[in-house]
């Protein structure tokens, strides 16, 4: 790319309106989240600028903090990605929760009831919780692409019945089984061969971090640089277009489900392997919700989903350290991280649209009185 | 307010009138009961209404003609209060109005039957006819269904109308339920009825009741505004006629002044501008046979009905006809994107009626649609990535699974270059384009891709002229290279400038439009209303 080429390239897409207004898009949201967060925790009694160090301190303040902030980056990248590849080709999975349930429940299966060579053991896991998210989201895709049923709503009811089908099976057919009194439901814990490595020493980071990346790269990859990935795209953007483009668009469709269901699942397993070593009822509470808000959040961008999943993770470990200092509820982190989301969502695009058409119509109405007056 | 020439209409009139107390006091004063000043609208670069006056006379049948996308439903629309006008102004009998909403409107007495019935289906006729103006009992709170009722049948005996007012709406055939939307409007006190294309739906047992309907009403004093594409139901009811073109009004005619031809030719008639400099030649062997085909839309409407024809090697083969008139879903049946009810289509000798439009691509099909940012570009994509589309899936790209940057800007460029797409870079999207660059684009995409045929919709609708002499050069260049074009076009002069054969359709039904330049445009413009149908 020659010089001028390259400066022509970055002015038209850097100070372009479209980058114009996504810039605004953030600063809008951080600056609102700012001020209603500094309003609410001084409300509270608090600094707010006191909680705000307390929180970096936590997320990042030392080595524990920082793996501890990148262990719940994790099943952020897994179910946003997951999110990711569903919304950009147009179809609305948010069954995400119940396919991680059942990811981590067959995984917590597995890894408890055989024995088995380490690394084949995990590898085992991990790939049975993405094939059962795959299992999962194929009734719904079947719905959809047979019988034109809503996915909106069938992906949901198959997030209640499976987690309560998982919860079933623990309660009355696990526990039973090996006649241990718990006070939670949970599976036994997974054998040491089922376990993900530690990536960082003394936190519970694992390499599932590493397999977060990777998913979110290759979301990446598949979109940006393959045939398939064109196809999706088109089909998400304008499935018109796409069929009569010569776009298959049922297999498209059933090949999107099954990759978002997939990374679903997959976020189960790992939460089983290289996190809780065990499946607990009720332990994601919202994960799955949350990867579709983070996939809000970067605009759809897999590489985006990385450092926003990072962010997520941070604020996840740094509120419980806020939460030790002050007086303050963790919630309140929970509240303005929601709050950032809604602030996000706001179709600028379409308020900027709005005033400039305004501004187009007017100048038009001039021209037109002026002919009018002329003739 | 009152132009000469227009005095003593009535008595001209060749329908029989009724001598009721509006008609009389009509005759008296034939003043206009509504007027519309100017009226302008648009929608982004497009003028809807582009300073459109409409003078209607109370106490008759004002009929608005004009094809699909001339204005005429946004005109209405803003009578009814649903748009408001950029600019001018509306009068209601001698009195400026200005409408704030639906609601506004109809209490102003202007009540709207639409093509598509506003119906609840479960419902009985009098919960429908009488939902939003129920009357009322015990200060207001409860629905007083008896008074409704009553009120009802006062009305349909007074205007003849006899519908079961117990009955479930899905119960009743559709003619019975235009019944139900003409009194649901005189329920709600309108004198101004407007009916949007209501034959379209009807059997002509039911045009004819249809039109007794009318008829009546009018003689009751009730003043009707009719709104059709068909020429002969407008010579059948209508008193005056206000044509519209492209936004424009193109004449304003007494029904006894003028004949189908001249209104065909105000309706739907271009002035032959310039010429395409077709050469005529021998074309070759049969590519596209079409038997019997017969169609259905989404709602279950058969709009397609048993057409057959051939395109052969080298011909255009152009389809004329009025907006509507079923060139849809035979361009939809033939590339696959709907299903045929009933025939076949034989492409280079296979029978492709069940084929998916990726396989009919696969053997050498291509398609140009009318909905450029529809079916035919994804106004969210690039450049590129508008311009492969069709071409990814065709064995030019040495890798079934990367797309290479580099393949993809040769094609993009030749796309762009050949067919002289002005865009900065290929990676803009394609909604920073004109109309006609992004037709340009998208029958350069269609054409490069080496197909055997191309099916053509509306190639020049909405471009400027530099554009369309441009793509017209380019698809006469594309026949002589051996591959055919089939030619669907609203433009009656496009259809004939470009087409070796013509074909006329008119409510689904195909006519022979003879060779090139064999009929005139006024002979093919006739075809277009019903004329070789009757």
């Amino acid at each position: 790319m020659s010089g001028r080429k390259s400066a022509d390239f970055v002015i038209r897409n850097f100070f372009s309106p479209d980058v114009g207004i996504s810039v605004a898009r953030y600063v809008i949201s951080f600056l609102g989240v700012l001020l209603l967060g500094s309003f609410m925790i001084s409300l509270q009694g608090e600094d707010p600028v006191n909680a705000a160090r307390l929180i970096m301190k936590g997320a990042f303040g030392n080595r524990v903090s920082i793996g501890n902030s990148l262990r719940w980056a994790i099943p952020c990248m897994l179910t946003g990605s997951a999110s990711i590849i569903a919304f950009k080709s147009g179809v609305i999975n948010l069954g995400i929760e119940g396919q991680m349930y059942v990811g981590a429940f067959v995984a917590a299966v597995l890894g408890w009831a055989f024995k088995l060579p380490p690394a084949l053991h995990v590898t085992l896991c991990i790939a049975a919780s993405g094939a059962a998210g795959i299992a999962w989201v194929i009734i719904p895709a079947l719905l959809r692409l047979f019988f034109r049923l809503n996915e909106y709503v069938t992906t949901m009811m198959m997030n209640f019945i499976g987690t309560l089908i998982c919860d079933y099976f623990v309660v009355w057919v696990i526990l039973p089984g090996v006649a241990i009194t718990t006070t939670t439901a949970a599976t036994p814990t997974i054998n040491k061969s089922a376990r993900l490595a530690t990536l960082i020493k003394g936190t519970s980071c694992s390499t599932g971090f590493l397999i977060g990346v990777a998913a979110c790269v290759l979301v990446y990859i598949l979109y940006r640089f393959t045939v398939k990935g064109y196809e999706l795209k088109q089909v998400g953007e304008n499935i018109k277009f796409a069929r009569t483009g010569g776009v298959n668009v049922k297999k498209t469709f059933a090949a999107i489900f099954i990759l978002s269901g997939m990374l679903g699942g997959l976020s189960g397993g790992i939460e089983v392997c290289g996190g809780y070593y065990k499946y607990v009822s009720g332990f994601s509470y919202t994960m799955g919700w949350e990867g579709i808000m983070i996939a809000n959040i970067c605009n759809n961008h897999p590489i985006g989903l990385i450092f926003v999943s990072i962010v997520w993770g941070a604020l996840k470990t740094g509120a419980m350290s806020m939460e030790r200092g002050t007086s303050l509820n963790r919630l309140t982190v929970n509240l303005l991280q929601m709050l950032f989301v809604i602030l996000v969502s706001v179709n600028y695009e379409a308020i900027y649209g709005y005033f400039r058409n305004r501004a187009k119509k007017a100048r038009d109405m001039e021209r037109f009185l002026a002919e009018r007056k002329e003739s | 307010m009152n132009p000469a020439g227009v005095g003593g209409h009535m008595s001209r009139s060749r329908r029989p009138r009724h001598e009721t107390g509006g008609a009389k006091k009509n005759l008296e004063n034939p003043g206009y009961i509504l007027e519309m000043r100017n009226i302008r609208k648009t929608f982004g670069a497009l003028a809807a209404n582009d300073d459109i006056t409409l003078k209607v006379r109370k106490g008759s049948v004002h009929s608005l003609i004009g094809e699909n996308g001339a204005g005429k439903s946004t005109l209405m629309n803003i009578l009814t209060g649903i748009y408001r006008p950029d600019y001018g102004e509306i009068f209601l009998g001698g009195r400026k109005v200005n409408f704030r909403n639906p609601q506004d409107a109809a209490r102003h007495g202007i009540g709207m039957v639409y093509q598509e019935f506003m119906l609840f289906r479960e419902l009985s006729v009098l919960e429908n006819i009488m939902y939003g103006f129920e009357e009322k009992k015990a200060f207001g709170i409860l629905i007083d269904r008896k008074k409704s009722k009553k009120k009802l049948e006062e009305i349909c005996e007074k205007y003849h109308f006899n519908i079961p007012l117990g009955a479930k709406v899905a119960d009743l055939p559709v003619s019975m339920l235009q019944q139900v939307e003409i009194v649901k409007v005189l329920y709600k006190g309108a004198d101004i009825i407007v009916l949007d294309e209501p034959t379209s739906v009807l059997t002509p047992q039911g045009v004819e009741g249809l039109f007794d309907a009318v008829r009546f009403l009018v003689a009751s004093g009730k003043t009707i505004i009719f709104i059709t594409h068909k020429l002969k139901e407008v010579f059948a009811v209508a008193d005056e006629i206000t044509v519209l073109r492209d936004g424009k009004v193109t004449g304003n005619v007494r029904c006894d002044g003028t004949t189908e031809n001249a209104l065909a030719n105000l309706m739907v008639g271009r002035d032959v501008t310039f010429g395409s400099g077709k050469s005529v030649h021998e074309p070759g062997v049969k590519v596209l046979e079409v038997r019997n085909l017969s169609v259905r839309d989404k709602d279950g409407v058969l709009r397609l009905k048993e057409a057959s024809f051939d395109v052969r090697e080298g011909e255009i083969v152009g389809i004329a006809g009025v907006a509507g008139s079923g060139q849809q879903q035979l361009v939809e049946a033939v590339f696959g994107i709907s299903r045929a009810e009933k025939g076949r289509v034989t492409f280079l000798g296979n029978d492709v009626t069940d084929a998916e439009p990726r396989d009919r691509r696969l053997m050498g099909m291509g398609y140009v649609p009318q909905d450029r940012l529809g079916a035919g570009g994804n106004a969210a994509a690039a450049i590129w990535e508008n311009s492969i589309m069709g071409y990814h899936i065709s064995e030019n790209f040495k890798s079934k699974f990367f797309l290479s940057r580099q393949e993809v800007e040769n094609f993009a460029d030749k796309v762009v270059s050949q067919f002289n797409v002005k865009t900065r870079s290929i990676d803009d999207k394609l909604s920073s384009l004109s109309g006609g660059n992004i037709q340009k684009l998208i029958v350069g995409r269609e054409s490069i891709q080496d197909k055997k045929l191309l099916i053509v919709e509306d190639p020049t609708r909405g471009i400027d002229v530099g554009a369309i002499e441009f793509v017209w050069g380019k698809m006469l260049d594309i026949v002589k290279s051996g591959m055919s074009i089939l030619l669907v076009s609203h433009e009656i002069n496009e259809v004939m400038q470009l087409s070796d054969r013509i074909l006329v359709i008119y409510e689904g039904r195909l006519y022979d439009g003879g060779a090139y330049l064999e009929l005139d445009d006024k002979e093919i413009g006739f075809l277009m209303t019903g004329g070789g149908a009757a």
